[in-house]
């Protein structure tokens, strides 16, 4: 592995569409200014699968990560193209522990069109992008922000995600640079 | 209004309760975890919280059991009940007993954000509710006296009594024993309760410009009344004018009162034309008038004149039964006031505070209860939280010798009149020069 400091990892896992880890490091780099490296993809995470909800345990796959020798990052992204849940709620777009150090982005419901349909490519990787740099701003320990026009804004479904932009607001963008300053 | 809660996890399951208290966490809120319903309400007992998530399945106590408990001892916390098992009975009965919401694990994120929303507005709406209800309450309510034994019995009921009628009253009382609010009371309770009610401490204005404030002035009457203003007696109109230290009123104020209510007529100063005024006067006092007037300094016919009915209001000490009452009062009164859960008062702190001899009387105990309130750094008071109450003058165990007694007795008279000398040394009845001296010879000192 490459011995990088204050860099970004962005690691698929499982069945992943190749684009996704570049554009979700191409946004880290373009939008954030942090350095971004691909790792090299994991294997499918069949231990966190769940036979009663047939969904995956986004716990259970933060606590694998957890264990990988990833020491030469700062922060890791991992991306699925699974359908992720925790025990209270019925699925999730992202999960990340507060100030934590690995984040997971699953695709699986992003795929999905307004009327239904399949979103286009550009869309599904935006959308992407965007729960990926959310999930980081937890990692910075950034919390929800009450700004609709704010990236940390609290997205619950597509519609949502779809408005919020790509960027902090002035607050958070403050608390970020803090964060980095202090990190 | 607060947007961050202290919301508390309630679940046997830990991974619900870390999911809930990441995802809490993310939005700002400062969340703690319990795994029972024993824990919660411990943790219960320490802090105070805004909302709580309850799992419906725990062993032990279940969290319909749980919910009971918390609405019974903190209504103000909101309580949503989440679980697994969904059924219309325990949702309708979790509802009754007061949950504010209902949740079927697993829900969508977005709607867990709707509830929050939702509730964040339900303690915006319980908030402005309660400010206005207390502002209601203070404006309408006069019966706040606050007393359950037999001495406070006999006032209430001599109340309504004396309201109806249009006789003066005389209240007698101790600094801080609540004349003003029995005056109050009288005034709501009379048929002029629709007209002003007008207090002035006589104590607290000099003769010179109470004459002016009680009986108006025409322009140019003196230096500086460079406009025609009414006095309290004329604003009073129709309704009760309440003067308390009646007995600090000079003789001439006293002769210029007496003659206003025997004609119930008031010549402004620099006027020569009376003005009918229409009245009902209260007058307080601490002092012993009748001593005073044997002494020659207050009228007997004014005494007469305002001493119809006379009141007496006994000290807080004579009526200790009634301080847990008052306690409970001041706390509920200065918790809300003050934003700040402070509900409970160690029984140590109770007995603690009727031993107390209250030398400054129900005022001195609000005082305390506010000062408490404010810095108290939990939910719960405790005795430390009134180390600033001074222990009252131990009486000497061998004070015999008429010295003795003398320092005594003066020590005790300047520390309830607040070291004040020229008050120390009326109630004495000596000059102040005279108390100077004694406090140099007996080498006594204002404590810090």
């Amino acid at each position: 592995m490459n011995a990088k400091k204050r860099t970004i990892g962005v690691v698929a896992v499982g069945d992943v569409p190749e684009l996704a880890p570049k554009v979700i490091a191409a946004h880290v780099s373009g939008y954030l200014k942090l350095a971004a490296e691909i790792l090299t993809p994991l294997a499918h995470p069949a231990y966190a699968f769940d036979d009663i909800r047939c969904q995956y345990d986004a716990g259970k796959i933060l606590s694998y990560l957890e264990s990988c020798p990833y020491d030469h990052y700062d922060k890791i992204i991992g991306v699925f193209n699974v359908d992720l849940f925790v025990p209270t709620f019925t699925h999730v777009f992202g999960e990340a522990k507060q100030a934590g150090m690995h984040a997971l982005v699953s695709l699986f419901r992003l795929a999905e069109g307004h009327e239904g349909n399949n979103p286009s490519s550009p869309l599904l990787f935006e959308r992407a992008a965007k729960v990926a740099l959310h999930e980081l701003g937890h990692l910075f320990n950034l919390f929800h922000c009450e700004h609709r026009n704010c990236l940390m804004h609290y997205s619950g479904g597509l519609e949502d995600l779809d408005v919020c932009p790509l960027y902090f607001c002035r607050y958070c963008s403050t608390y970020f640079q803090d964060a980095l300053a202090h990190h | 209004m607060k947007n961050k809660m202290n919301i508390m996890i309630v679940d046997d399951e830990k991974i619900v309760r870390e999911s809930l208290f990441h995802w809490f966490t993310k939005l700002g809120h400062t969340v703690e975890k319990a795994s029972s319903g024993f824990e919660a309400l411990e943790r219960l007992e320490k802090n105070p919280f805004d909302l709580l998530f309850v799992d419906i399945r725990m062993p032990q106590m279940n969290g319909i059991e749980l919910l009971e408990k918390v609405k019974q001892a903190y209504p103000e916390t909101i309580v949503i009940i989440i679980t697994a098992y969904g059924s219309i009975e325990t949702a309708v009965k979790a509802m009754q007993l007061g949950a504010s919401d209902y949740l079927l694990k697993p829900f969508k994120p977005d709607y867990l954000s709707l509830v929050m929303e939702k509730i964040t507005q339900q303690i915006k709406l319980s908030s402005e509710y309660n400010y206005l209800k207390g502002r209601l309450e203070k404006i309408t309510r006069f019966d706040d006296i606050i007393g359950q034994g037999p001495a406070m019995t006999r006032i209430f009921d001599l109340i309504p009594e004396v309201a109806q009628s249009d006789a003066s009253i005389l209240l007698v009382g101790e600094t801080g024993t609540g004349k003003e609010l029995v005056a109050k009371a009288i005034h709501a309770k009379s048929k002029r309760s629709h007209f002003p009610f007008i207090p002035i401490n006589c104590g607290a204005i000099p003769d010179s410009l109470l004459e002016s404030e009680l009986f108006g002035h025409q322009k140019g009457a003196f230096t500086g009344a460079t406009r025609s203003r009414k006095g309290f007696l004329e604003v009073v109109s129709g309704g009760t004018l309440f003067l308390d230290e009646i007995g600090e009123v000079s003789s001439k104020m006293q002769i210029d009162l007496l003659r206003v209510l025997e004609e119930k007529k008031i010549t402004r100063v620099g006027n020569s034309y009376p003005t009918p005024v229409d009245f009902r006067l209260i007058s307080a006092t601490r002092q012993d008038l009748e001593q005073q007037i044997a002494a020659g300094h207050f009228r007997e016919d004014f005494f007469y004149r305002i001493n119809v009915i006379t009141i007496p209001i006994p000290p807080l000490r004579e009526r200790k039964e009634d301080i847990p009452l008052l306690i409970e009062h001041f706390l509920e009164k200065f918790s809300h006031e003050t934003a700040k859960q402070v509900d409970h008062v160690t029984r140590e702190t109770i007995r603690h505070l009727i031993a107390y001899e209250w030398p400054g009387n129900v005022r001195e105990l609000e005082n305390a209860i506010e000062r408490a309130v404010v810095l108290s750094k939990s939910r719960t008071i405790d005795i430390e939280d009134f180390s600033f109450l001074q222990a009252p003058t131990p009486m000497p165990s061998k004070a015999r010798s008429l010295r003795e007694m003398e320092k005594y007795h003066i020590q005790r008279i300047l520390e309830e009149c607040g070291w004040n000398i020229t008050r120390a040394a009326k109630i004495l009845d000596i000059n102040r020069v005279t108390l100077h001296k004694k406090i140099k010879r007996f080498d006594m000192q204002k404590d810090a």
